[in-house]
């Protein structure tokens, strides 16, 4: 019996749990063989700075996932990260209480996301398109806001919730591990992160079979924004500034670390936990060659050559398969 | 009486559906002239000319790119590159002008050919293999010029580009030529027939002979080497070859290219339409200019105005 890969995705759950098990050893033990090499890496002051920083990327990739998931992608990230965190900030130092302002900001991030969601579903406009309009609009506001100038000094409790630890590991990190969690659980074991597996799969057979798809699109992109804009919120905190651009150079992170976890650009296949090992990958990586003293341009280079290999071997696979398929 | 009623209503929605940037064009021109100060002045017009010309070179580039349903994202980094290796190219290394210009040609048409084959031949979707690319060609441009800008450019060069003729220079001539010769080419030749047949139906267009993988990748080559020359002539308008010169630009051109009638799932588009969706979209920046607003604004408008084009083509394309 042949599985499509969103069926795949389902069925081969435990042997999903391993490959994170063993995703996780397999980091801890090269990124240990790499770090003996490297003066400073192994300091636990440098391990939880990077982890705090892999935080944001992570938190973007939780909604990334699912995007990618069923086909889409969403280039909005960036906008929406700089428009949240100006509109919370802004908010904050109008003297708003914090939780309130962080709402605002999250409804807002989560509005440009169903935005998105309703062209995709009720336009059937290409993901891409439409994501690279809302961030570009997001960056447009975000610059118009506050006249192109950045904005700092926060109430310190924000501030602790991006630089502060608890027991000894950084608040982001808790924040981040939360996103994972809630994403893994919606994605695992809900009826809608079936669906979204299955929109992801065989979008035909979805429709056919009477499933609303347009729900699983809302959703989707609805929370690719939320986490988008919370990483937002969360990068103002760590920083204790708002810059109209900061969320730039997230999206390649973001799609990288969800590429190298496993998330299928072709659909229906990927998990948040193996994301977070993506950006996790990434976040050491960066950090790595930035002790290293190799110039972020390289690095950018590298990232992007990575995505495209990793796609296109994903897709190299896929025709190998559909060829067998066509000898039967 | 109401047949031909109905007719010239036909005739008009035939003329809205294929024309329609023209129309915008002069409802925009006709608004700003009315309530803009200083809009409407000869002076003024031949600015947005100006200014219209090197965007109008690369949105020539992604209308051929959007025809195959395809996109280019990387074509405000190659613009950048291009920018940066010729300044390299003229400056630094002292190298003949037209030598020069030809081998920055020659990197955007290596761009291209590197979009092109990994879009064909890996088969990885456009926007991915575009967006990974221009992260690349964003990185080389960095490294090459080493983050510092080139300015004041040897004048042999900067004639090329701003040498005026009647009001107007050079840059608009280069323009002018290139819309000849895509017009040529996408409305008068086969190459833009089968372009056509392989935007609306890739599998059609093998079946019937055309030599797909081929125009595939051309279209990127294409692309990629206008961003080329635009490059070269913003480094030549602005006197400084940077290479974070035409980030804005692929957003911009991308706008305009919509606005001008061009389908994002292939098969549409029309030179004069994408020239003309360039001249609207100057307009407004224009305007927000004289009446000093925040260029930021700009921006933000761009991204509603092709948010509406796309919206307004998807309706027109179902209802009428």
């Amino acid at each position: 019996m042949q599985y499509s890969e969103g069926e795949k995705a389902m069925v081969g759950g435990k042997k999903d749990y391993l490959k994170f098990l063993l995703g996780v050893a397999l980091v801890v033990v090269v990124f240990t063989i790499l770090g003996t090499q490297i003066r400073g890496f192994l300091s636990f002051r440098n391990l939880m700075n990077v982890c705090r920083q892999t935080s944001i990327i992570a938190i973007c990739a939780c909604g990334m996932t699912m995007v990618i998931i069923i086909k889409g992608i969403d280039l909005s990230v960036p906008g929406v990260i700089s428009c949240c965190a100006m509109i919370n900030g802004i908010l904050m130092l109008q003297g708003w209480p914090i939780p309130l302002a962080m709402l605002v900001a999250l409804a807002v991030g989560t509005a440009m996301g169903l935005f998105n969601g309703a062209m995709v579903e009720k336009l059937e406009i290409p993901a891409f398109i439409t994501t690279l309009v809302m961030g570009n609009i997001g960056r447009g506001l975000a610059l118009i806001m506050n006249k192109g100038d950045s904005i700092g000094g926060f109430p310190s409790a924000y501030v602790f919730m991006g630089n502060g630890t608890w027991l000894g590991i950084p608040v982001s990190n808790y924040i981040m591990v939360l996103f994972v969690v809630v994403t893994s659980i919606l994605m695992g074991k809900t009826r809608l992160g079936t669906y979204i597996y299955a929109l992801g799969g065989n979008d035909l057979v979805v429709k056919q079979q009477g499933i609303s798809t347009s729900l699983v699109n809302f959703f989707v992109f609805g929370f690719s924004g939320f986490c988008a804009a919370m990483a937002g919120i969360l990068l103002s905190a760590q920083l204790d500034t708002v810059h109209p651009v900061q969320g730039e150079p997230y999206l390649m992170d973001a799609i990288a670390g969800c590429v190298i976890g496993g998330v299928n650009m072709l659909g229906g296949e990927g998990k948040a936990y193996l994301a977070l090992i993506g950006a996790l990958i990434i976040g050491f990586l960066r950090n790595i060659l930035n002790l290293l003293g190799v110039h972020p341009f390289y690095q950018n280079i590298f990232v992007g050559v990575i995505i495209i290999v990793i796609v296109g071997i994903s897709i190299a696979r896929k025709n190998n398969v559909m060829e067998k398929n066509k000898a039967f | 009486m109401s047949n031909t009623r109905t007719e010239t209503s036909n005739v008009l929605v035939r003329f809205l559906k294929t024309k329609g940037s023209i129309v915008i064009f002069i409802v925009f021109w006709l608004c700003a002239s009315l309530f803009v100060d200083n809009f409407f002045s000869l002076d003024n017009n031949l600015l947005i000319i100006k200014q219209a010309a090197i965007p109008v070179i690369c949105c020539l580039g992604i209308t051929v790119v959007l025809m195959t349903g395809g996109i280019d994202l990387s074509l405000g980094y190659t613009i950048g590159l291009s920018s940066i290796v010729v300044g390299i190219f003229v400056k630094t290394l002292h190298m003949p002008i037209p030598l020069s210009i030809l081998l920055t040609l020659l990197v955007g048409l290596l761009v291209g050919i590197m979009n092109g084959v990994i879009i064909q031949v890996l088969k990885v979707p456009a926007f991915i293999t575009t967006l990974g690319t221009g992260y690349v060609i964003y990185g080389l441009a960095q490294i090459v010029s080493s983050g510092s800008n080139i300015n004041r450019l040897p004048a042999n060069f900067r004639v090329v580009g701003v040498t005026p003729i009647g009001g107007l220079n050079t840059t608009v001539l280069i323009a002018l030529c290139c819309c000849v010769l895509f017009y040529y080419l996408l409305h008068m030749s086969t190459y833009g027939r089968s372009l056509q047949a392989f935007g609306f139906n890739p599998n059609a267009a093998k079946m019937s002979g055309i030599d797909t993988p081929l125009l595939n990748i051309s279209v990127y080559v294409l692309c990629s080497v206008c961003a080329a020359l635009a490059g070269v002539l913003l480094t030549i308008r602005v006197n400084c070859a940077q290479p974070t010169m035409g980030n804005d630009m692929t957003f911009e051109v991308i706008t305009s290219a919509i606005l001008g009638g061009a389908s994002l799932f292939g098969g549409i588009g029309t030179v004069i339409g994408s020239v003309f969706g360039v001249l609207s979209l100057k307009i407004i920046e224009n305007c927000i200019n004289l009446l000093n607003v925040s260029y930021y604004t700009y921006q933000a408008i761009q991204s509603i105005i092709i948010m509406l084009a796309i919206i307004f083509e998807n309706v027109k394309n179902r209802k009428l």
